[in-house]
């Protein structure tokens, strides 16, 4: 188990939460339980989770342990294997008093008598009505639907699809929220009852182009995409390459502009009529845009950033993979935790990123073997 | 019908700006919290507008913010001068009578004017109040000003999207606010069940840069677990194909395919013509060849009738979706995700509704964002028993108000 949280109560002590769902999204919204102290048993049929089959896999170590996602989705919990179907007394046994089962779409409230107060918290692609309901799903696919693709990427195309699984993410998260707050209302008596709570991966990615849709309702027009790192209506906003690395700039307000134009040697643009907006920026950007990259390109990005958030512009460091394990803020905060997989094999991973000081978080942790705890808990 | 009551008698102070914390606590306010927003004449909520002018102000501009009206939906709104010791003394004792209070200003801010965790849990030991920092509460970057756009740069995500010879790509104008926003509200309940248990309040600390972390999972554990970040290849991938995004019939028109089983290949093969690809591996190794063929293809079709041809046999497929088509789209519409509202100064909005329901119908949504100091009577009145006297001489003071001033 992860390093221990002191003498108080976890934030979710006394929650028993099964994930029958098995996917990356009800893996991330257990991990949450989990990291905060609920007891949550992953349900496995016989062959494991397919989040077992999900990359990068842990170099030495045989299948179904060796995937480092479904390791670092599974520290802190316990891993029984049981088919469901074919032994629902088994089921009935394993979830009795559960507040919340993690479902993939199989699942309706009524399913679980042995949990009166259960939330069976589904998270499927599109939700289970409309006519996108039965949709193969897919985090690209997924993220094109919700807005989150058109923008991104050259400007005459084609636009362009991040890999892995942040959609999945967003989802388990969010459905997260939404099944605390039927706990809550349970343990506080605003509800009770079995209920299911529907989360879909699409509407919860929709958290970052809802304002764009509301935009897009009230113009009637369909925005452009600019090109890459460029987003209306910020300028400058961006990625530049630093004698020395990365630098990520952000200079939205007429103060950060100004402070800008001048810690870049700028002086000459900063109180140009036309560039005291960003959207007016933004419309000049074939004339800034090389300047900008002139200006810091022998320059060490670290110092910008230093000298550049004194005069308070919002610069920011934009570290690879590799730098971002030593990262000085993230190593003095701690940010990333050791996650031991179920043959042994240890490795770094992102601690669980909101910390509440009293109830702390689990920080890291062993994930189980495929049916581990068959004994204990099925017995 | 009306907003679910699952929250009922729960109260936040939600001091919060921009768009993430604004966002947490509107999840607070859909599940049927009472959340008070509280902004200040002068320094009302930045997403209202950051370029004000004095004729911005005079014509309403302080209210026409789509993203301000978005986020704030079923909350109420105060103002109170803050830096005023009237303004501070309120704040308190709305305090006192709430559960919850979000922030999201620069570390040091709460600090100069007072306000800081430590006087808030003295004067309310039971309250919960989440930080919101870009970069969490401590650490060298601890006062380090930050958007979104900021956050997703420093969390060094873009070095795992795009193509490798771009630089690395940020994905949005301002990614870290939404995760920050969910995060936010994720921490919240959670500190909320505590003290609905134990009647214990708390800090929270949240850093914004981490938790998009979980966002970039599988490349920084690729990074972790063989020592090489994973290599930047576009929207392809190093384990399926066909994974792409290719034209279509129209302007800046484009579908977006996953294909990540051999049936699904089968099906498109044959549905599109494609011959001479043998295996997965083939496929992988010719990939700018398939890319072409597949593109080929596309190209005489319309988006969304393809896709809805492709997905029927199986494919996993979706058009390219801009703002605009959000707004019409025909799942989200046939699920009731928008809700119509009158809203004053703009007329009638969209409003999106909460990404989780009971049921087949989304979570109700009482009210639209409140205009500047729109419920400062009623708030004062109420819950701190504010006389009509007294509130109007606030008012003559300027320590409320209803109207945006410049500093």
């Amino acid at each position: 188990m992860g390093k221990p949280t002191g003498e108080r109560e976890a934030a979710l002590a006394g929650l028993k939460v099964l994930d029958l769902g098995g996917t990356i999204a009800t893996g991330y919204c257990g991990k949450l339980f989990a990291d905060h102290g609920a007891e949550v048993i992953n349900v496995e049929p016989a062959g494991g989770f397919d989040t077992r089959c999900e990359p990068p896999f842990l170099p030495g170590v045989e299948p179904p342990e060796n995937s480092a996602l479904h390791a670092y989705l599974s520290a802190n919990k316990a891993s029984v294997a049981l088919d469901v179907e074919a032994e629902p007394e088994r089921l009935a046994a394993l979830a009795a008093g559960a507040a919340v089962v993690l479902d993939a779409g199989r699942f309706a409230a009524e399913d679980f008598p042995t949990a009166p107060n259960v939330v069976v918290s589904t998270i499927t692609w599109f939700g289970r009505s409309g006519p996108y309901a039965d949709f193969q799903g897919a985090g690209g696919v997924c993220w094109s639907l919700a807005g989150m693709v058109r923008n991104v990427g050259p400007e005459a195309g084609p636009p362009l699809m991040i890999g892995g699984c942040a959609a999945e993410i967003v989802a388990g998260l969010t459905a997260y929220i939404g099944t605390l707050g039927q706990v809550i209302a349970r343990e506080i008596g605003n509800a009770s009852g079995p209920v299911r709570l529907d989360t879909s991966v699409l509407e919860a990615n929709l958290c970052f182009t809802e304002v764009g849709g509301v935009g897009g309702f009230r113009s009637g027009r369909r925005g452009r995409r600019l090109g890459v790192n460029k987003f209306a209506p910020t300028y400058p906003l961006g990625v530049y390459a630093c004698a020395d690395g990365w630098l990520g700039v952000t200079a939205l307000t007429p103060n950060q502009w100004h402070s800008f134009c001048e810690l870049l040697d700028m002086e000459d643009y900063a109180h140009e009529p036309k560039y005291q907006t960003a959207i007016g920026r933004l419309l000049d950007y074939d004339v800034l845009e090389p300047v900008i990259k002139r200006q810091v390109r022998h320059r060490s990005a670290a110092e910008l950033v230093r000298k550049g958030q004194g005069a308070r512009i919002p610069l920011a460091p934009v570290p690879t993979m590799e730098e971002l394990f030593e990262t000085d803020q993230y190593v003095a905060r701690e940010a990333f935790a050791t996650v031991e997989a179920a043959g042994g094999v240890r490795f770094r991973a992102p601690a669980t990123p909101f910390r509440l000081f009293r109830t702390k978080p689990l920080r890291g942790g062993r994930a189980a073997r495929l049916g581990e705890m068959n004994e204990a808990l099925l017995a | 019908m009306s907003r679910p009551e699952f929250l009922k008698g729960v109260r936040v102070v939600d001091l919060s700006m921009g768009w993430a914390g604004p966002l947490a606590a509107r999840h607070l306010a859909d599940m049927g919290a009472d959340v008070v927003k509280v902004e200040g004449c002068v320094r009302f909520d930045w997403w209202r507008g950051w370029e004000a002018t004095q004729e911005w102000i005079d014509e309403g501009g302080a209210e026409k913010s789509s993203a301000f009206n978005t986020v704030n939906r079923n909350k109420r709104g105060i103002t109170l001068d803050l830096g005023t010791p009237k303004g501070s003394e309120l704040l308190k004792r709305l305090v006192a009578v709430s559960d919850i209070v979000v922030e999201n200003y620069s570390a040091g801010v709460l600090p100069k004017l007072g306000l800081s965790y430590p006087v808030l849990a003295e004067v309310n030991p039971a309250i919960v109040m989440i930080s919101m920092p870009a970069f969490g509460t401590d650490g060298p970057w601890r006062h380090y000003r930050a958007y979104g756009s900021t956050v997703e740069q420093a969390s060094g995500l873009p070095h795992l999207a795009g193509e490798a010879d771009d630089p690395p790509t940020m994905v949005h104008v301002a990614l870290g606010d939404a995760v920050g926003g969910l995060n936010g509200a994720a921490a919240l309940f959670t500190a909320l069940r505590t003290k609905k248990r134990t009647g214990k309040g708390q800090h929270i600390d949240l850093s914004q840069s981490e938790c998009l972390f979980p966002l970039g999972i599988e490349g920084i554990l690729t990074q972790s677990v063989t020592g090489q970040p994973p290599p930047r290849m576009g929207s392809r991938s190093s384990r399926f194909a066909p994974r792409g995004v290719y034209p279509c019939v129209g302007d800046d028109e484009w579908i977006a395919i996953e294909v990540r089983s051999e049936a699904e290949w089968q099906a498109l093969a044959a549905f599109a013509g494609i011959e001479g690809f043998r295996d997965a591996a083939d496929r992988l190794r010719r990939v700018h060849e398939l890319d072409a063929a597949v593109g080929a293809f596309t190209a005489g079709q319309v988006a969304e009738v393809l896709m809805m041809e492709l997905q029927a046999l199986g494919v996993r497929a979706g058009h390219v979706a801009s703002g605009l088509e959000l707004a019409v789209d025909p799942h989200l519409s046939a699920r009731g995700f928008w809700k119509l509202m009158e809203r004053d100064y703009v007329g009638e909005l969209p409003h999106p509704a909460a990404p989780y329901r009971v049921g087949e119908e989304p979570f109700d949504i009482d009210w639209p964002a409140p205009t500047l100091g729109r419920d400062n009577r009623e708030v004062l009145s109420d819950l701190l028993d504010l006389s009509a006297a007294e509130i109007e001489d606030l008012e003559a003071q300027g320590i409320i108000g209803s109207k945006p001033r410049l500093p």
